[in-house]
């Protein structure tokens, strides 16, 4: 790429790919990130927080031995779906807000703008994980007898939630009750991943012979239907 | 060769008509300004030449070497700078430049953006962030955004706004050099901008 004399600027062009242009944005969304780190302090203090708070106020002794994994289950599933709601809403907003929607809309295919979001968006998710939820397993003392199975059902969960979150943020962007209708458009999408989860987490815990899988493979369909109707669905909501 | 061609367009916000039947066709070579009264539609124009916006009624197509360019294809063909156009405020202007090479496909060099940077005089800026920057050095750095893809079809939106006496003879020659292989809309009012271009579009007629 360089100017001539006359002023134009000759430029090399390469084979760009939805793949290349969603890496490119999932990178400069990091790149972001890491400037101004909105998404992952909102995320971690509203999950840092409720942990603290679940762990102090039940602990790993107030509940019957028998009750915990499904108790467990709950409480942090709980935690990972309201810390990633709290964040990851704004991945598109933050674009609305600051006047680049329209100088992506520009540069790049919608298609790969969803998934360079989802990438971020996983991203954020697996940090969320990676951190969350070994803390709540030492501070509770949660058992789980199918570790494999658990860590499945934390992937597939993830790549649901991910997915459903990313598809909602696009289509709040332009609204103006941004929150409220994020809640009310989650809740509905999110809750068949929600209760699949729980239910996953929970008989991976309690250790019933390979029963946690189902709900794994339940959570990996939801997951990739997600992600092929809004692969299908964004260029709508996308463009005016 | 390229043809931008504007048939009977019309844009209807409820019941208040914003413009309508407004009709023309360029070809490389051409600059055309698209002049108003303000909140005549000039800005709205440019955004439905660019596919940003729908209109309400006629259409826009775009050809080069007598193919038609599919709309969800366009943005490659278009580069457009516009106040309500921003950049990421939170990278830098090399950052910023890295982005836009690498969502269009273009490959990226540093050096090479470098030299670009030079010449709109943002050399010295280069690795600073731009939410630090002026709203002129924003500016320049529009221009370059716009034009990193060699789009044969440039739409300018207050093309000088911001800029000072340098960086309005930037502007005159990125026009100038547009004239000889593309085709630029500019949406004005100031007559040294207006008096670039060969034809002028007045909405408020």
């Amino acid at each position: 790429m360089h100017p001539t004399k006359s002023g134009r600027w000759i430029t090399q062009t390469v084979s760009s790919t939805y793949l290349s242009e969603a890496v490119a944005i999932w990178f400069r969304d990091l790149r972001s990130e890491f400037r101004t780190r909105y998404a992952v302090n909102s995320i971690l203090m509203f999950a840092l927080t409720t942990l603290v708070a679940v762990s102090f106020s039940i602990g790993s002794f107030r509940i019957e031995e028998s009750e915990r994994p499904f108790l467990y289950a709950v409480l942090l599933w709980i935690i990972l779906v309201f810390s990633a709601l709290s964040g990851l809403s704004r991945s598109f907003v933050k674009e609305q807000e600051a006047g680049t929607m329209d100088i992506l809309k520009l540069s790049a295919r919608p298609q790969a703008v969803f998934l360079g979001k989802l990438f971020f968006n996983l991203t954020m998710l697996g940090a969320l994980g990676l951190i969350i939820v070994p803390a709540f397993i030492l501070l509770m003392g949660y058992k789980i007898k199918f570790p494999g199975c658990f860590a499945a059902m934390m992937v597939t969960g993830g790549l649901g939630l991910g997915a459903g979150t990313t598809l909602v943020a696009a289509m709040i962007a332009q609204a103006d009750a941004r929150g409220a209708l994020f809640s009310a458009l989650s809740f509905p999408l999110l809750l068949p991943l929600i209760i699949t989860a729980i239910k996953g987490s929970e008989r991976a815990a309690y250790g019933i012979s390979a029963a946690g899988w189902p709900e794994v493979k339940i959570a990996a369909a939801y997951a990739v239907i997600m992600i092929t109707v809004s692969l299908l669905l964004f260029p709508l909501i996308w463009e005016e | 060769m390229c043809t931008l061609k504007v048939t009977g367009i019309g844009k209807y916000f409820s019941t208040t008509i914003l413009f309508k039947d407004i009709s023309f066709e360029l070809n490389s070579g051409d600059v055309v300004a698209i002049t108003g009264w303000n909140g005549s539609g000039k800005s709205t124009m440019l955004r439905i030449i660019s596919g940003l916006v729908r209109p309400s009624a006629g259409q826009v197509e775009m050809f080069c070497d007598n193919k038609p360019i599919p709309k969800k294809s366009r943005r490659r063909y278009v580069g457009m700078v516009a106040p309500a156009l921003s950049l990421y405020d939170e990278l830098t202007a090399l950052e910023n430049m890295e982005f836009f090479c690498r969502v269009r496909g273009i490959a990226y060099d540093r050096k090479s953006c470098f030299n670009i940077l030079e010449r709109v005089d943002l050399v010295k800026h280069a690795e600073k962030i731009c939410g630090t920057f002026s709203s002129g050095m924003k500016q320049r750095l529009k221009l370059v955004q716009a034009l990193i893809h060699n789009p044969p079809f440039l739409l300018l939106d207050e093309p000088g706004c911001n800029l000072d006496s340098r960086g309005i003879k930037s502007v005159k020659n990125i026009i100038s050099d547009q004239r000889s292989w593309g085709i630029t809309v500019i949406a004005s009012n100031e007559k040294r901008e207006v008096d670039y271009a060969d034809s002028i579009v007045n909405l408020s007629e």
